[in-house]
């Protein structure tokens, strides 16, 4: 068996596509796995196959092909490993939860906000209850940490996240989104 | 469709094979559909924002239906483009909600996607609770994601509905014109019983029915609009026995022209 090691340090060098975090710090890894291979013609004794488990963030995620595909060519270019397979899981869900806080200083360096650990989300209809023009929302801006914030939009630049405006320091921000079970449910569903 | 995200291969018991295809092919072609025709207003929408939203929404419905096709794949061998576009037009399962035309009326748009929305998170709901582990695991995650579509949903319901006379009136027309489809999404078809029985689709009973009833009028009630829903007959067959409306195969032309240019070209 190779030394794990600069597996996990491969993963950790893959960015996000679309935002300033690592695919580990954004919890997208589950689990690597990794087996003998000396089926492959040529190989030496010690190759390995190795299997990463992932969790998407979204299904329709466009992102994903392209992190698959790093992943492959980073840990395919690892003396060692013979073969790589992406495995895509549903259980457990990805969660803004699985963010590492390493990840989420980094995202909010930049302007993306996340849902702090364990909330829960706004129960149905609360929010747009009262819309006529979007609600007010009480996400904390990154900049100046002003509660003065309004959503802007539900879908940002990616569906995995809202678009924000602070009207303390005037600067717009991205919020991830918490997807997931409601904890706090409607009886309607 | 881009790389498959749905690898299993699946394990099911013989009688519930058939079944378990006609569910599957119901819920991934009403996501198709719908996600085809919302997609006609990218580019279109009436702000910005809304525009970029409506564009999200629509390619989740259409890669919520590609992981349903692999899934499909994965117990029939078949690959997710050949099932979504290779396809007789009378081997479609879908609902005929999602073959009627908006034509870029926006009101139309929301009220579609709104009687919709709804009932196929109440699907995915039950699903999410499928004696069937991998059905479950996938169905919650698409659950999770469908949940933003009905809240983004009942905001514009809301919003034109306790907007000015005119938004009311023409997003009451359309929730008026589209109930007689939106209830036939209910529609029974041959397997669902053993399905049910078996608590691969628990709870798909007159309890889903009521739940859905009675979001869509709570929603239209804080809107200020009224909505009318009536069950047809259990003697008709619609979109859950491959009967199409007319604009079924205008709209599998459009869908499919690239596909059929060259069956199992790669994207």
């Amino acid at each position: 068996m190779i030394d794990t090691r600069p597996i996990y340090d491969a993963l950790k060098s893959i960015p996000d596509p679309e935002m300033p975090i690592s695919i580990v710090d954004l919890g997208l890894i589950k689990d690597v796995r990794c087996n003998p291979s000396d089926m492959r013609p040529g190989a030496t004794g010690g190759d390995v196959n190795v299997t990463v488990d992932v969790l998407p963030t979204f299904i329709g995620c466009p992102a994903l092909d392209m992190i698959a595909g790093d992943i492959r060519a980073k840990l395919g270019a690892i003396p060692g490993v013979a073969a790589v397979r992406v495995n895509w899981l549903f259980d457990p869900p990805w969660s803004v939860d699985r963010i590492t806080p390493e990840g989420r200083a980094s995202l909010k360096e930049h302007g993306v906000t996340v849902p702090e650990r364990g909330s829960k989300l706004p129960v149905p209809g609360h929010e747009s209850q009262q819309t006529v023009t979007l609600s007010t929302s009480a996400i904390p801006c990154p900049f100046c940490d002003s509660k003065a914030t309004n959503l802007e939009s539900q879908f940002g630049p990616t569906r995995c996240r809202t678009i924000h405006y602070c009207n303390a320091c005037k600067n717009s921000f991205e919020h991830l989104k918490r997807v997931g079970p409601r904890m706090n449910t409607n009886t309607q569903h | 469709m881009p790389v498959a995200k749905c690898t299993t291969i699946m394990t099911v018991p013989d009688h519930l094979k058939s079944p378990l295809i006609d569910l599957l092919l119901a819920l991934a072609d009403d996501k198709l559909f719908l996600g085809h025709r919302n997609s006609d207003w990218t580019g279109l929408g009436p702000i910005l924002e809304e525009d970029i939203a409506f564009s999200h929404m629509a390619q989740d419905e259409i890669a919520h239906a590609q992981a349903i096709y692999e899934f499909i794949g994965g117990m029939t061998g078949k690959k997710a483009d050949e099932i979504a576009f290779g396809r007789a037009v009378h081997e479609y399962r879908c609902a005929s909600i999602v073959e009627v035309p908006d034509e870029f009326d926006w009101a139309t748009a929301v009220a579609r996607k709104f009687y919709c929305d709804h009932f196929d998170l109440l699907r995915l709901q039950r699903l999410a609770n499928s004696s069937h582990k991998p059905l479950a695991d996938l169905c919650a995650r698409i659950a999770a994601e469908e949940q933003l579509h009905v809240d983004h949903v009942d905001g514009w319901i809301v919003r034109l509905g306790s907007g000015t006379m005119e938004s009311r009136m023409r997003m009451q027309q359309a929730i008026d014109a589209l109930a007689p489809h939106a209830t036939w999404l209910f529609e029974p078809f041959d397997g669902l019983k053993i399905l049910v029985d078996t608590k691969v689709y628990p709870g798909s009973d007159s309890t889903m029915y009521d739940a859905w009833v009675a979001a869509i009028k709570n929603v239209c009630l804080r809107a200020g609009l009224t909505v009318t829903l009536e069950v047809g007959s259990p003697d008709e067959k619609h979109g859950r026995h491959g009967v199409a409306t007319p604009h079924r195969k205008p709209l599998l032309d459009e869908m499919c022209e690239v596909y059929r240019l060259e069956p199992g070209a790669a994207w």
